[in-house]
Order: C-alpha cells, then structure tokens, then sequence
C-alpha cells in the first residue's frame, strides 16, 4: 500500500481517487484497516497540511483547522467550554493524542462528542474539493449515521465557530459505561446568552439520540426567555425526552436515552446557575 | 516507503509499506518486544509508546507517522547505570505489576504524565492512566506506584 503526505490541501484533493482514502489522526479508520474492513490502495495523509493545523482567531470568530489534534482542542483557551469539554470526553490520553476534531466530524458518528457541542455553537466548515471551495453549516452536514455532505474527494478545511457575545456560557455532558476510553450513550451541549439573569438566546442539542447529532429547538422554545434561576427544569426535560429520537442498541436503550438527555440538560443548567451567583 | 525517526535516543531507518502499523515495525522489525499487543483497536493502551513526549497507541498508529518523529519505548527507559528507572522501581516496590502484560503502557504513560506534571493529584493520576487497562490489580496499587515515583522523582531534584 502507498502511503501519501500531501502539503496542500489542493494536493491532497488530486491525489485522490476511488481506491484511495485520506487518513488523519487513524484512530477510527486503523481498526477498520486491521480488521479489513475498508483495503484501500493507498492512503493519503491529511495531517502534513500545515494550513489544517492550528486554533486562530478570524474576523468572523475563531478558525480551526480540521487536524487540530483533540489534545490541543481540549487545551484550548480561545474555544467555548462546551467543545474543550466535548474534546476532553474524547476516548482515552493516547486517543485524544492522535485524534483531530475533523475525523471526529467526518466520521460523522451520532455520538462524536465534538459534534454536539459543534450544533449549538453554530459550526461553519469550510470544504476543498475539485471545483474549489465551499461553506456549509452544520445543520446541513450531517445526513446520516456515519454519512455527511462531502463528496469522496472532498476535504473538511476550516471548522470557523461564529464570534460570540461576551455574556455567552456554554457547557456539556456525557454519560458512558466510564469516564475513560467510553463511547457516549448520550451526550448533550448548551449555548446560552444570559443577560442580567434572563436566557436571551439559546441553543440546545443532544447526541447519540437521533441519527445526527440533533439540535433540539422544542425545548430551546421552553428555555427561552426564562430567567436562569427560574422554575423551567421540569417542563424542559419533559420536552426535550420527546423532542430526541433514539433507538436500543448494544450500548443503551431508547427509554434510558430518553431519560438521560433530559437529566444531562438539568446538570448543564443547574452548573451555570450556580456559576451565576 | 523509507522512513527515518529516533527510537529510544538511537536514528533509525525502515522501509515500510502503508498499511504498516508502528507496532509491529517496533516489534518485528527493531525487535522492540516490551510494546506489546492487547486489543489492537487503541482501547487498552498495552501498545502506548511516547509519540514526541505523548502517549499514543502504536496498534491504530501508521508507521508512515513515525518519519522524522521521537519515539520512545520501554526499553529505552533505562535509570542512572543500567539500574531501573524510578517510575519502574516504585511499580515494584508498590506491587504494582502481577501478569506485567500492561505494565510497559502504563509506565510510559506515567512517565509523560510525570514530565509534564511532577506533582499529580490522584485525580490526575487516573485520568493520564484512564487508557491503560489492567486486569490484574484492580489499579489501587498502580495509583500508588505513580504517587510513590513521583515523590522520589522530586526528591531527586
């Protein structure tokens, strides 16, 4: 098998072919490739690209490029707390060490645990293919489990997360079989613009409940307006355990997942009123 | 393909092809037996080799990823005078190893948990350690054994 490492993102793109597939932190695709399951002639290296690496800040907010390593979004002090939070759920220190926060989109698992916090962020990515370059937003990615947008020759660039208001908060939750090395059986993110006590804005999304990371406007109409310290938990946990549409599989089953959406909600909230007194 | 990189302080080259994995360069090629193989799909970490000071899994790792890198493995965690390393002794000392198939990951990975953080809490011990799975000792011990170098290491300096 040859093994290829491009040093633009344009070199990469015509390096590709049906029978050759782009690697970045291998973390998914190396147990595919030991197993057999994908036997691609050669692979083509992503992480060499200098202009995919590295966390900046943009006229429009702050660019990622897509193989940041997960270790360093984790790290990051110039990203929201719901994605370092998300990145630091990620798998084990030996993962997060060689995953990049693009595998995790491109990969497109409905529990990737970058993806959720992505949806109430807002996401822009920007994608190189053969006809140049394009701009899509997360909500139209995801079209499936494990499906996105992108056709096969085509790379995730730049993941732009869109300026903030200074009153902004966000948080995230996962819950796994353990902290460690654990696959989410759910996972649910936060954005809140909270003036003087009141949830102005807000975005809620939840993971590993629906086949795409699910952004959960039903239960954002509940939240908004409301003041933080308000009696709304309830009727929001109500809301979002119909809102989400999980199924029962190997690692946990839909009324559970149901259940524990809601609840991961009311530890988001409950951390942020507490942040706020 | 070639490829050139440092291992455990010495240059090394090897052709390799791209479905090699850097285990099993490390093992069958450079006869590097102390990493070993567990799962194979990066969820144990009895693979971990350091990765330019990082833990990573060598099983899900290209060896094409190696080229130019620094990599480090249990053998070359060697102590003043061919005497073991610190981080090895006090696994000893603390009964820290009883079938020793997990031992090589876990040491390297405590060995970067403790050049980046000499003085770790327990809760940061098991998070460093979180990818290196033991089916013996039930890891209470191998807490200890990473407070226990850690103490000796300070001391040192």
């Amino acid at each position: 098998m040859e093994y290829y490492k491009p040093k633009t993102a344009g070199e990469a793109v015509s390096l590709k072919t049906d029978s050759r597939m782009y690697i970045a932190g291998g973390t998914d695709l190396g147990v595919l490739l030991s197993e057999f399951m994908v036997q691609p002639e050669a692979l083509i290296d992503l992480t060499g690209i200098d202009e995919l690496c590295g966390v900046f800040k943009v006229d429009e907010g702050v660019a990622i490029g897509a193989c940041t390593g997960i270790s360093l979004i984790a790290e990051s002090e110039l990203l929201p707390a719901c994605l370092v939070e998300g990145a630091k759920a990620i798998g084990s220190p030996q993962i997060r060490n060689m995953a990049t926060i693009g595998g995790n989109i491109c990969n497109a698992s409905p529990c990737g645990d970058t993806l959720t916090p992505l949806v109430v962020l807002e996401a822009v990515f920007i994608i190189e293919g053969d006809s140049g370059e394009r701009r899509v937003k997360i909500e139209d990615f995801f079209i499936g489990p494990k499906r996105t947008c992108m056709s096969p020759e085509e790379i995730l660039k730049i993941i732009i997360i869109p300026s903030r208001s200074p009153d902004q908060k966000s948080g995230f939750r996962m819950i796994g079989k353990r902290n460690g090395q654990a696959i989410s059986q759910v996972n649910a993110a936060v954005s809140a613009v909270i003036t003087g006590g009141i949830i102005k804005d807000i975005r809620i999304a939840a993971g590993s409940v629906a086949p795409v990371p699910l952004r959960l406007k039903k239960t954002e109409d509940v939240v908004r307006g409301k003041a933080l310290g308000s009696n709304f938990l309830e009727r929001m946990k109500d809301t979002a355990e119909q809102e989400v549409s999980p199924i029962s599989d190997v690692r946990a089953a839909e009324e559970y997942r149901r259940k524990v959406a809601g609840s991961l909600l009311e530890s988001i909230f409950r951390a942020m009123r507490k942040e706020a007194v | 393909m070639e490829i050139s990189f440092i291992c455990n302080g010495r240059k090394r080259m090897a052709a390799i092809s791209g479905e090699t994995r850097a285990l099993d360069l490390l093992r069958e090629d450079l006869n590097l037996t102390g990493t070993k193989e567990g799962c194979g799909k990066g969820e144990c970490g009895a693979c971990t080799i350091l990765l330019d000071g990082k833990p990573v899994s060598s099983c899900l790792l290209p060896a094409a990823k190696l080229d130019g890198r620094n990599v480090l493995t249990i053998e070359g965690l060697k102590g003043d005078g061919g005497k073991l390393h610190p981080i090895q002794q006090a696994f000893l000392d603390s009964g820290a190893v009883q079938c020793g198939f997990c031992t090589p990951g876990m040491i390297l990975s405590t060995k970067a948990l403790l050049d980046n953080n000499p003085a770790p809490s327990v809760s940061e011990v098991e998070v460093a350690l979180s990818g290196n799975i033991c089916r013996c000792t039930g890891y209470g011990k191998i807490v200890e054994a990473v407070l226990l170098a850690a103490e000796r290491l300070q001391v040192k300096i």
